[in-house]
């Protein structure tokens, strides 16, 4: 269930996501995180099982903030991204896999990074993704509208399009849509119906 | 100190009157090491320390090490063994926003330190650590100054000095110390007690907890901000 998707534009990343969380075949919460940030220029937006994600994201914001301690400067999104995958690959590898799919995105001095961890620790460089129930849908709007090197103003809106779309169509997406601007300026956060 | 009399050569043993050696040589070592001043007010707490070395080629040494967002250390004594607990410190730290989400409270982290180093006191084939870390910070019951000493022994308190001269630094601390001192006060006479402890003009480090966080800062930009 879930739909979220990431664009990487000119001056920055977007993640955006629906609110839903599914219980079987019922909606078990309308007001869900789904995007979260790992430190001040990087987050993640999460598909798959829940518990599953907010276990591994700990574990990464307390292994990036013990490494910013030690080395004095921050992990690179890439970094983030690996040190994600490599613990996924590990689950995989030991027959109890993280039932999840995580999309990391930031900015760094190397730019706006864009990348895409899935369940057996593959990581993927990607200009635009998305992931869940829903991401037929919204691939069929990015598809379409992603163009690279298109300002991040722009992607938000792609972004919102594209959930939009899918919570249309795909019973485990709904409840509204949740956007992340990161550039290097910093966060914004965006609320599309929904409840709070 | 006392001369040896043979109790000092294994690693954990009494000597008659009910001492261990190895653990006050520990606490010895300390001494030599360079000093630590904290004081902490109303809302806030404040550490100094002078960087080590003024030799124009060597960068200045990293003595104020952050433990997390809110909380800080300096130490005095052997550096690695001050890096063994500062290390220690900061995943006790992350290990709590793992279970928890939320920041560690001061005297957890200080608590398990002080555990720590206890079990050096403890068993053969270790040395206690040569070390005596001062920890400020701020947590959701405000903030804190803690002291830590080689046997593991943790003291709260106001004003503190650890490392060369800490009983002259401490004089200066006993006769300027106030309830109500703000920042700025604290500051000046944290300086204070740190000259008296140590003649040497290699630049101060300042970690100031205050609110819900701890910064670490050069004395002059801790100046310029706190200006009365």
């Amino acid at each position: 269930m879930t739909t979220i998707v990431g664009l990487r534009c000119s001056d920055g990343v977007v993640l955006a996501s629906d609110r839903r969380a599914s219980k079987g075949g019922m909606i078990g919460s309308k007001a869900v995180k789904k995007i979260y940030p790992l430190d001040g220029n990087k987050a993640v937006a999460i598909a798959g099982q829940l518990s599953d994600a907010n276990y591994l994201i700990n574990l990464v914001k307390a292994e990036a903030k013990l490494m910013e301690f030690n080395r004095g400067f921050p992990l690179t999104v890439k970094e983030a991204a690996k040190l994600l995958a490599n613990i996924l690959y590990s689950g995989m590898r030991s027959y109890a896999p993280f039932i999840t799919e995580m999309l990391v995105a930031g900015v760094d001095e190397t730019g706006a990074q864009l990348f895409e961890a899935d369940i057996s620790g593959a990581v993927t460089d990607e200009g635009f993704t998305s992931s869940g129930s829903g991401s037929p849908m919204a691939y069929g709007v990015l598809e379409a509208s992603y163009k690279s090197g298109m300002p991040t103003a722009e992607g938000a809106n792609i972004a919102t399009k594209a959930v939009k779309a899918a919570m249309e169509r795909d019973p485990g997406s709904g409840n509204g849509v949740e956007v992340l601007t990161i550039t290097k300026k910093g966060m914004e956060w965006l609320n599309l119906g929904g409840a709070q | 100190m006392m001369s040896p009399s043979g109790y000092d050569r294994p690693f954990v043993m009494y000597t008659p009157d009910g001492r261990l050696l190895q653990v006050e040589y520990a606490a010895e070592a300390v001494k030599y090491g360079s000093p630590v001043v904290a004081i902490r007010g109303k809302d806030f707490a404040v550490t100094v320390t002078r960087t080590k070395d003024p030799d124009p080629l060597i960068d200045p040494i990293e003595k104020i090490h952050m433990i997390d967002d809110n909380v800080g250390a300096a130490g005095a004594g052997f550096t690695g063994d001050i890096h063994v607990l500062i290390d220690q410190a900061r995943i006790e730290a992350q290990r709590h926003r793992i279970v928890f989400e939320d920041p560690i409270d001061v005297k957890s982290i200080v608590d398990h330190l002080g555990q720590f180093m206890y079990q050096f006191t403890r068993y053969g084939g270790v040395r206690p650590l040569g070390a005596a870390l001062i920890v400020v910070g701020s947590d959701r019951a405000g903030q804190h100054l803690y002291q830590l000493d080689p046997r593991g022994l943790m003291v709260s308190g106001k004003a503190l000095a650890i490392g060369k001269n800490s009983e002259e630094a401490t004089d200066v601390l006993r006769a300027g110390y106030r309830s109500d001192l703000t920042i700025r006060e604290a500051l000046d006479l944290a300086m204070k007690a740190l000259s008296k402890a140590e003649d040497s003009d290699s630049p101060v480090e300042v970690g100031i907890a205050a609110g819900t966080t701890f910064k670490k800062m050069g004395l002059e930009d801790a100046l310029r901000i706190y200006v009365k």
